[in-house]
């Protein structure tokens, strides 16, 4: 990976918590909580339909980015595996 | 309406299928080839989140209360963020440490506790019992909706209540337990992991989800044109309504969906039967990372048309919210698709029997790793193979659990809508939180806090929701939420201290955090962790740490060979699996050439056994097994140790002979007194083998007869009590006579007509004595006697017998030793007591004589001496003075000194001369003293006042000095005699002179002369006399402390080899 600056995995994923628990409670929640209709349907829940899948799209960002990022040299991030098959 | 037949039939090719599938996982894990190890599998596996409760109470909720049911579904989304770190954690910890359950993960962090397993277990069940309730309730519902046909929306026929041949809950019941034992409980499995049923639950997820698709399809796209006409639909004709489609409104506060949105997050990581798929079954960390994003994805999709079927369904029930639980299955049924409807039963089977199997196989893996176990361990029945016991207890659990969740809804299901039940395991799940991620990340943390934190949680849990709940039901008078506990408003359920404004969910996760929480964060901060959390702390805080290279190098003491650990294994999970195991661990692993592993490998076999221990019994028991048997082997608890090493165990022997000759060594080593021990030796071993009788008879040397010193079982004292001569015509006898073991298996065929009639009298079957016998000497013999059986005595009993008698030897000699040493120590206590005595025979003071000056001293070598000074008065105003030793510094010295300090004492007055109380006394000791040994010196002078002269005679006494003033000169007085006790009649002689002024006279010991310094120069004579002629003008006393501390400068030595005494007399200027 040469110099490339690496994301703290940690910070980044405390961020991303907080920030998708801020999105979806109040007051975040309020913004968008109108008795409007928008396409048809209404607001609030035209919210929750976009912005879930939406979070879960950083999470599979953030999965895809910790399977090409996982420093095999380090202890934390080396894969341990519990091989199924053999009786332990 | 659907035929029973087609219902029954579907549902049976179903669970025909789910066990192919399963069957089929199991075979593929035993080729090594496994179906689940792989992520999707493992994605849809923790879908098992999706209960029926998903299924059918969220349609039910959107159309009741609104969108708020997102936010269970919301919250597993956003934690989902944190699984890297936080499932993998846990994953790893687990793995690493054979984590079975939850309660497990908490017990094993705390200290291996099992008090917090147990805690953790039983609110564990507790907790999920409503809501495998609600599972219950679903599946009935659903199958009498699909059999009995619908009138207007509502059903036409409800089975009566408590006619259990129609009881359709209880046939589910009954079908899921068997699912469950099929699926977790064929066997018992070392690693706790069950690959079939993860396939079975990942099948199950993915039929839920095309169910419940194709239903919303139905729903939105074929009885209605698409999501936005039911939405503009239903607040056109329900504009009343629409407060169903926002938040902060009513029921839907904001703090409501906050608390939904926590209990969610919590409820994903902690609910048991998550915990089992997500942590325990898990495969791969690996499968971690995928299964962030495509769980969540499995949730949107399954979500997807909750809300469009929750308003169809009003718009098409004319508003009517009585069955919008079902609604789902009502709707194709209702509008001509009796086969999706079957579908959507088959998908609703599948949420709720997924949920009941795992809940039910982790429910019982803790209750029997945490509860019975324990129990088991302590009161073991004597069973030789734990294994079958187990595994059978396993699958008596899952059915108890269901059957709890089944009796709940029998007795509460009925009145809560299926949401309600659900969120009450929620909030008990989310009790685990603080103990578990506290527990990861917070190296603080205690036994104790994690245990109040939990037990104030759930009692709080128990306050806030379930005691409503039974208000609902009537079971409790709705006083207690009007007015509160005792009349006292403070303590209304759903008010607790005066906390009101929230919902009932809002309110109970509040005060049970709080002081769930609270407690837990207080009490650990003022607690300090015990050595056995301090040791597991870096196992879960640390895990991701890498581990030391050398990790424990501790050693252990008479390595236990490889072959003792899997025996030990094969006790527990069976001679294969053990086997198989060890392999595993072995590996490329080098083995020496004696079959054994280097001494650093073996603390990691131990650690490896525990761990594969703990697969099937759980993390605490396991860890007292191995402990016990090594310790019975003797790694540590040394005494222990050492009784157990000097019996011979074979590697044959079982748990409960291990078991038995532990307990044995571990009350030899209590250190009570022998008869304790005897009698607790004789309950372990009657209470294991469930004796008639047990008899410990010891030989009595002087009588030659063995005697009864303890007994324990049947009370006939002349069978019981009665000493046994040493004869090899009696069983009891020959034992002791040939040191071997004699066992009569059939006491119909005995030999010895002397004890025949006692054991037919006595109606005894079979009988055992072992000699009881110290390195190869009897000293007395074991036995044991049963009225109940015959041929119970093996040799492999034989050898336990044995043994145990050998434990008994141990205890007698001990206890032997022990006597002698209390004696020795005794000793000097005697010793003491006695010079205390002496020394108070001697004066205590000077008598007042005119003319005169008197000084004494006594310095008693040992404790106590043989010497001994006196100043006899006589009545005329003569004075005695009176030197004596006595040889030998012992008790019987002291005593020969009494007794002459006494004669003297006693006969002073009836003999006139010195020359006579010599005679007199020799006589008088002459048989004592030889008799003893012992004689006596002694110095007698006499002194009259008014004449100034003195008497005196010697027997065999160190001659005294005396100082002449006048002539400046210090002469011997050395009368001719013998010493006491030599020669009975001997003719002592006496001497007199007469006083003058400033005169002194030194009557002195030879231990004074003898003092010897470090050249064995020994003070003399001379010295003496020089020293007395020189002080002799100091007073008494004076000149006495300054002999004395002048003999000790020249020894270099404050204590004298020998006793010293000394008396001085001046005579007065007048």
């Amino acid at each position: 990976m040469k110099t490339e600056r690496k994301l703290p995995l940690k910070d980044a994923w405390v961020i991303w918590f907080v920030l998708g628990v801020v999105m979806l409670n109040y007051p975040f929640l309020h913004i968008f909580n109108k008795d409007v209709l928008i396409f048809g349907i209404p607001l609030t829940v035209l919210y929750f339909y976009i912005g879930w899948p939406v979070s879960i799209f950083v999470i599979y960002l953030f999965s895809v980015y910790l399977g090409s990022h996982t420093d095999e040299h380090s202890p934390e991030n080396v894969m341990k595996d519990n091989p199924p098959g053999g009786a332990t | 309406m659907i035929s029973v037949t087609v219902v029954a039939l579907t549902s049976l090719l179903y669970f025909g299928i789910l066990f192919g599938v399963a069957y089929y996982a199991d075979r593929r894990r035993k080729l090594g080839r496994s179906l689940i190890d792989n992520p999707s599998v493992y994605s849809l596996s923790l879908a098992v989140y999706c209960t029926s409760w998903t299924f059918y109470g969220s349609v039910g909720r959107a159309a009741t209360t609104g969108i708020d049911f997102l936010a269970i579904y919301l919250g597993p989304t956003l934690i989902a963020f944190s699984w890297w770190f936080l499932l993998r954690k846990i994953v790893r910890v687990s793995k690493e440490q054979n984590i079975a359950s939850i309660a497990d993960f908490v017990s094993s962090r705390y200290g291996k506790s099992s008090l917090l397993g147990a805690v953790v277990t039983i609110f564990a069940v507790l907790g999920i019992m409503p809501y495998i309730a609600l599972q219950l309730k679903a599946v009935a519902r659903t199958f009498d909706l699909l059999v009995y046909p619908l009138t207007n929306g509502s059903i036409m026929h409800v089975l009566p209540k408590f006619d259990l041949h129609f009881d359709s809950a209880l046939v589910v019941a009954m079908i899921l337990a068997v699912f469950g034992i099929i699926f977790g409980a064929r066997h018992l499995d070392a690693s706790e992991r069950h690959e079939g049923l993860v396939a079975a639950i990942a099948l199950e997820s993915v039929v839920k989800i095309i169910a419940f698709v194709a239903a919303g399809l139905f729903v939105t796209y074929g009885l209605f044109d698409g999501f936005s006409e039911i939405f503009s639909d239903f607040l056109i004709r329900f504009p009343e309504r629409s407060h169903l489609l926002m938040l902060g409104t009513g029921e839907n506060s904001y703090a409501h969906w906050l608390t939904m949105t926590i209990i969610s997050m919590m409820a994903i990581m902690f609910l048991p039967r998550q915990f089992h798929i997500m942590v325990v079954e898990n495969c791969r960390e690996e499968h971690i990372r995928s299964a962030m994003w495509r769980f969540p994805a499995y949730m949107v999709v399954i979500n997807l048309f909750v809300l469009p079927i929750a308003l169809g369904g009003l718009l098409l029930a004319n508003g009517d919210t009585h069955n919008a639980d079902f609604f789902v299955i009502t709707l194709p049924l209702q509008y001509g698709q009796p086969w999706l409807a079957l579908l959507v039963f088959l998908g609703g089977f599948s949420a709720s029997a997924g949920m009941v199997m795992v809940s039910s196989v982790a429910l019982s893996t803790m209750i029997l790793n945490h509860l019975l176990i324990p129990v088991i361990l302590k009161f073991h029945t004597g069973a030789m193979n734990l294994s079958a016991l187990l595994i059978n207890l396993k699958r008596l659990g899952i059915i108890a659990v269901i059957f709890l969740g089944y009796l709940y809804y029998r007795l509460l299901g009925e009145s809560a809508a299926l949401v309600n039940i659900g969120l009450i395991s929620f909030v008990a799940a989310t009790q685990f939180a603080p103990a578990v991620i506290g527990g990861l990340y917070w190296r603080q943390a205690t036994r104790r806090g994690a245990t109040t934190g939990l037990i104030l949680g759930f009692f709080v849990w128990f306050y806030t929701l379930l005691v409503p709940s039974f208000v609902q039901t009537g079971w409790i008078d709705t006083s207690i939420i009007e007015q509160g506990l005792w009349g006292l408003s403070i303590l209304k359920p759903t008010a607790l201290f005066g906390l009101t404004g929230f919902d009932l969910w809002t309110h109970a996760l509040f005060w049970t955090m709080f002081v769930n929480l609270g407690s837990y964060l207080a009490i650990s901060l003022v607690t300090t962790p015990s050595t056995e959390e301090l040791e597991q702390i870096p196992k879960f805080v640390d895990v991701f740490k890498p581990a030391p290279v050398t990790t424990e190098k501790t050693r252990i003491t008479r390595a236990p060979t490889i072959i003792e650990f899997v025996d030990l294994m094969a006790k527990f999970i069976g001679q294969k699996q053990a086997h198989t195991a060890i392999s595993d661990y072995l590996g490329n692993r080098e083995i020496d050439e004696k079959g054994g592993l280097s001494e650093h490998e073996l603390p990691k076999l131990k650690r490896f056994t525990e761990l594969t221990l703990a697969g099937s019994v759980g993390v605490a028991p396991a860890r007292i097994i191995v402990d016990k048997y090594l310790s019975a082997r003797g790694s540590h608890m040394e005494d222990v140790f050492d009784l157990f090493g000097s019996v011979n165990i074979s590697r044959t022997a079982s748990r409960e002979q291990l078991s038995v000759l532990y307990d044995a060594a571990r009350a030899i080593a209590s250190g009570k007194n022998l008869q304790s021990i005897l009698d607790e030796i004789l309950k372990i071993f009657t209470d294991q083998f469930k004796f008639d009788l047990c008899v410990i008879r010891i030989l009595d040397e002087d009588r030659q007869t063995l005697t009864v010193r303890s007994q324990r079982g049947m009370t006939s004292e002349h069978f019981g009590e009665s000493e046994r001569d040493l004869t090899t015509d009696t069983f009891i006898g020959e034992p002791f006579l040939t040191n071997n073991v004699t066992l009569v298996n059939d006491s119909d065929f005995i030999s010895k007509p002397k004890t025949a009639h006692i054991i037919r009298r006595e109606k005894i079957l079979s009988f055992a004595h072992a000699p009881i016998s110290i390195e190869g000497q009897p000293v007395g013999v074991l036995s044991a006697f049963s009225r109940t059986a015959k041929g119970i005595f093996s040799n492999e009993f034989s050898e336990l017998f044995l043994n145990l008698a050998g434990q008994v030897g141990i205890a007698w000699r001990n206890a032997q030793q022990t006597d002698r040493l209390i004696a020795a120590r005794e000793q000097p206590r005697e010793l003491a007591i006695a010079k205390d005595i002496q020394l108070g025979l001697l004066p205590t003071g000077t008598p007042e004589v005119i003319g005169i000056r008197l000084g004494g001293l006594c310095i008693p070598a040992k404790e106590v001496g043989g010497d001994y000074y006196d100043y006899l008065l006589h009545d005329d105003g003569r004075l005695d003075l009176v030197i004596a030793d006595v040889s030998g510094h012992n008790v019987g010295a002291a005593l020969i000194m009494a007794e002459t300090r006494t004669m003297i004492r006693s006969r002073k007055e009836h003999f006139n001369t010195p020359q006579d109380l010599l005679c007199e006394l020799n006589q008088f000791f002459y048989e004592d003293l030889t008799r003893a040994e012992l004689f006596i010196t002694l110095f007698y002078l006499q002194y009259s006042p008014d004449t100034h002269q003195i008497v005196y005679a010697s027997a065999g006494h160190s001659p005294t000095l005396l100082w002449q003033a006048k002539l400046q000169q210090c002469i011997r007085l050395d009368p001719e005699g013998l010493i006491i006790g030599v020669k009975e009649d001997f003719p002592y002689e006496q001497e007199s002179l007469k006083l003058e002024v400033g005169d002194a006279l030194l009557l002195y010991t030879d231990g004074l002369i003898e003092a010897e310094n470090d050249q064995n120069e020994l003070f003399g004579e001379e010295r003496l006399t020089d020293l007395f002629s020189e002080q002799c003008h100091l007073p008494p006393q004076e000149m006495i402390n300054y002999i004395v501390d002048q003999v000790r400068l020249f020894s270099g030595h404050n204590n004298f080899q020998d006793d010293v005494s000394l008396v001085v007399m001046q005579v007065k200027p007048e």
